[in-house]
């Protein structure tokens, strides 16, 4: 099965993107996902914290496989919904001032 | 640009390239990771003038309490350190509790004694969590690394076509075969323990970690989020300030006679267990406002019980203050952190955890060690990197062993007296780990293992005659127990060298597999 | 008290992990190819009441929720056990149990 020739003596450019998307990209996702997680849970504040950040470590993890999974192409739509989980997430506080 | 490979590729390469990159610095934080588990006991062992009085902690206390009040009488705050099962030293301090500036006494006789200073134990925890980096920084590395753990797990479970089918298949004396029953075994078998340390370790920073919920709810303010999270410890603190911690600018309060220490002994016991307490504290001792703290021992219970304590007043006895009952969802982060720390159930469940801890040390071995196994028998195309990995893996797992069996032995060698000991044995463990790399890069892969291995059996195996000749007292419990698991680690690394030694050479396997070859070609 | 009934609770485990493990095809072949075929059915069963046994003298030996971490943990170790013994010591790995309940009483005299 295995190919002789080693995958690894170059790093295609499609391996490295996916490894910064699943890396970088995947902890600003998990970010997002957290914080807006945290906002939408209908629970007291620390208990909505704790249960959302209890959960992103699964979230991150599940993230990367996906990229790794996927033709790099449909990875790329994590982009926007990272934009979108962040709105959720801080919205308010952009919008309207911190709530401390 | 190629074409998509299938789910079983991506994620062999993934679970590869996650395992084989971070799998150095994750078989240093297994392996440390399980000595902690003994933590205590190795700190014990390695400060040999201590010797363990078999007292309980009533009369403990009564022996820390005459030299408190022979010595430091008019203190704003008395710190005692209990004897425990697992150290069974007696320290006190006085003032405000401050690390490292406890005085250790007899626990018969009330006797000052001086132990040597030592890295300790204590060193294999912390190198876990930050391995040996700054604090800040080494979290962090730590943590990607146990991200790229959990990758890995579920990446493998992904591509183990045969997980059931081959549940309980070991095929020894195969070469690659073997390797990967080996890993996949390993691995699948301590399945449970894998996903819970790892996930559970994350969870212990998971605020460091991952900040998002702290930022979009509370602006980032964390001393607002400990406010909520904890409202007692407010409480605790102004306590503490007021009575005993900053130096109090009142004129000092009538005296008043308190109660012998050993009947908050019994008050706590009744809470937490007998012999379940870590230490207790007065704040404002001989006086009217006297306070009594006494702290549990970790452990009682499955969640993390740091920080906690039931506070008394010293003259009457009567209690002001229980730990609140924890919200369910904190209480849930300390029942994760405590599944992490293992500091519950006693001695059968700490064994469980060091078993267990050196199965998947052991795993990650496995792994690493396989890589070199499948690539070797392929192309020399390879041989540049394939030679990397090799001086690698046996730098990091060999070198990292031999490293932690060196620091207990410069522990007992190194005189007891020497200035910055604590330092110099910590040069012995690096330099160790330093001669180590240094013959990996040096030595052909098999000769290298084997010299690593052999020399690591050795130390392990010498540890009780080292004990013997170097302690000044009978070793007692604890020590015997330290002895003879490096005996048994030492018996398991000398068989491993062994098979290593009786290893075929190269050209005799090569022979092997040319019939094999032929038999391929002539189908 | 406590070294015997973990005895008892590791040997249960064990016998638990094996009974599993000869309901399989491949190790009823290799451990027990003499004894009568359909007695194999019956291993599956038994090995789930061994590791509920198992569990039951965990809970002797702990509180409700730390019995349940090392039960999982024994679980796993004396299937790692189990796998060690098949190659190299196959009747050793059927006779253990034995041994470990033979061992306990032995704990108690301690």
């Amino acid at each position: 099965m295995s190919n002789p020739v080693s995958k690894t003596s170059v790093v295609w450019p499609s391996t490295l993107g996916r490894i910064v998307l699943a890396v970088a990209g995947g902890y600003l996702f998990t970010y997002g996902f957290t914080a807006a997680l945290a906002r939408l849970l209908p629970l007291e504040r620390v208990d909505a914290l704790i249960g959302a950040t209890l959960l992103s470590f699964a979230v991150y993890s599940g993230f990367v496989l996906w990229v790794f999974a996927r033709p790099l192409r449909n990875a790329l739509w994590a982009l926007p919904v990272t934009l979108l989980l962040l709105l959720i997430g801080f919205g308010p506080q952009w919008l309207g001032g911190v709530q401390g | 640009m190629s074409r998509q490979p299938s789910l079983t590729q991506s994620m062999s390469a993934l679970h590869t390239w996650a395992g084989l990159v971070l799998g150095w610095l994750l078989f240093a934080i297994f392996l440390t990771g399980t000595l902690a588990v003994f933590d205590r006991e190795l700190t014990w062992w390695m400060q040999p003038e201590l010797q363990d009085r078999q007292v309980d902690q009533a009369s403990a206390v009564q022996v820390a309490q005459r030299w408190l009040a022979a010595n430091q009488r008019d203190a704003s705050a008395w710190n005692i350190g209990l004897p425990t099962a697992r150290d069974p030293s007696l320290s006190v301090s006085a003032g405000e509790q401050r690390r490292g500036q406890r005085t250790l006494i007899d626990a018969e006789s009330g006797e000052q004694i001086t132990p040597r200073e030592t890295a300790g134990g204590s060193f294999f925890f912390r190198f876990h969590y930050t391995l040996h980096m700054p604090r800040f920084l080494g979290i962090w590395v730590v943590g990607f690394a146990a991200m790229a753990m959990l990758v890995a797990i579920i990446s493998g479970i992904i591509i183990h076509k045969k997980i059931f089918k081959d549940f309980f298949t070991f095929r020894p004396v195969k070469g690659q075969r073997s390797w990967l029953d080996g890993h996949n075994a390993s691995a699948v078998l301590l399945l449970p323990f894998h996903l819970m340390i790892t996930y559970t370790g994350l969870v212990i920073f998971f605020l460091i970690y991952m900040p998002a919920a702290t930022d979009a709810l509370y602006g980032g303010d964390r001393d607002a989020l400990l406010r909520e999270l904890r409202p007692d410890a407010q409480q605790q603190q102004g306590a503490r300030r007021g009575e005993g911690g900053r130096p109090s600018r009142e004129v000092q309060t009538a005296s008043a006679a308190m109660l012998p220490l050993d009947h908050f002994i019994t008050l706590g016991e009744a809470h937490y267990g007998a012999g379940m307490l870590s230490s207790l504290s007065v704040a404002q001792p001989g006086r009217v406002n006297a306070r009594v703290e006494v702290r549990p021992l970790l452990g009682s219970r499955l969640e993390l019980t740091k920080g906690e304590a039931l506070a008394f007043n010293a003259i009457t006895g009567e209690l002001l203050r229980a730990p609140p009952p924890t919200r369910t969802s904190l209480l849930v982060q300390k029942v994760m952190a405590g599944l992490h720390f293992a500091q519950f159930g006693g001695y059968p469940m700490r064994w469980l955890y060091f078993i267990c801890g050196l199965v998947s040390s052991a795993m990650i071995a496995s792994g690493l060690v396989l890589y070199t196994v499948k690539r070797r028998r392929q192309s020399a195309a390879q041989g540049v990197w394939l030679r990397q990995v090799e001086w690698l893996n046996l730098a990091c797992v060999g070198g990292l062993m031999l490293a932690c069996v060196a620091l207990l032995w410069a522990n007992r060698l190194l005189p007891a007296d020497l200035a910055e000991r604590e330092g110099w044995e910590l040069r012995v463990f690096f330099g160790a780990w330093l001669a180590a790399l240094l013959h990996a890069r040096l030595r052909a892969p098999l000769r290298g293992w084997l010299e690593q291995l052999a020399a690591s059996a050795v130390l392990l195996l010498g540890l009780p005659l080292l004990d013997l000749l170097t302690a000044l007292a009978v070793p007692d419990r604890i020590r015997l127990g330290v002895d003879l698991t490096g005996l048994g680690l030492g018996a398991l690394l000398a068989l491993a060298a062994w098979k290593v030694s009786t290893r075929p050479t190269a050209t005799v396997r090569a022979a092997r597999r040319a019939p094999a070859a032929m038999a391929e070609v002539q189908s | 008290m406590n070294a015997s009934l973990l005895c008892l609770a590791l040997s249960s485990s064990y016998a638990g992990m094996l009974a599993l493990c000869l309901g399989t095809e491949r190790h009823w072949k290799q451990l027990a190819a003499a004894a009568p075929l359909s007695l194999r059915a019956w291993c599956r069963p038994l090995g789930v009441l061994l590791l509920l046994l198992a569990l039951l003298l965990s809970l002797q030996i702990w509180p409700a929720s730390m019995a349940l971490v090392g039960w999982l943990g024994m679980l796993s170790l004396c299937g790692l056990v189990l796998l060690l013994l098949l190659p190299y010591a196959p009747r050793l790995a059927l006779g253990l149990p034995l041994l470990g309940v033979l061992l306990a009483p032995v704990f108690m005299l301690g």
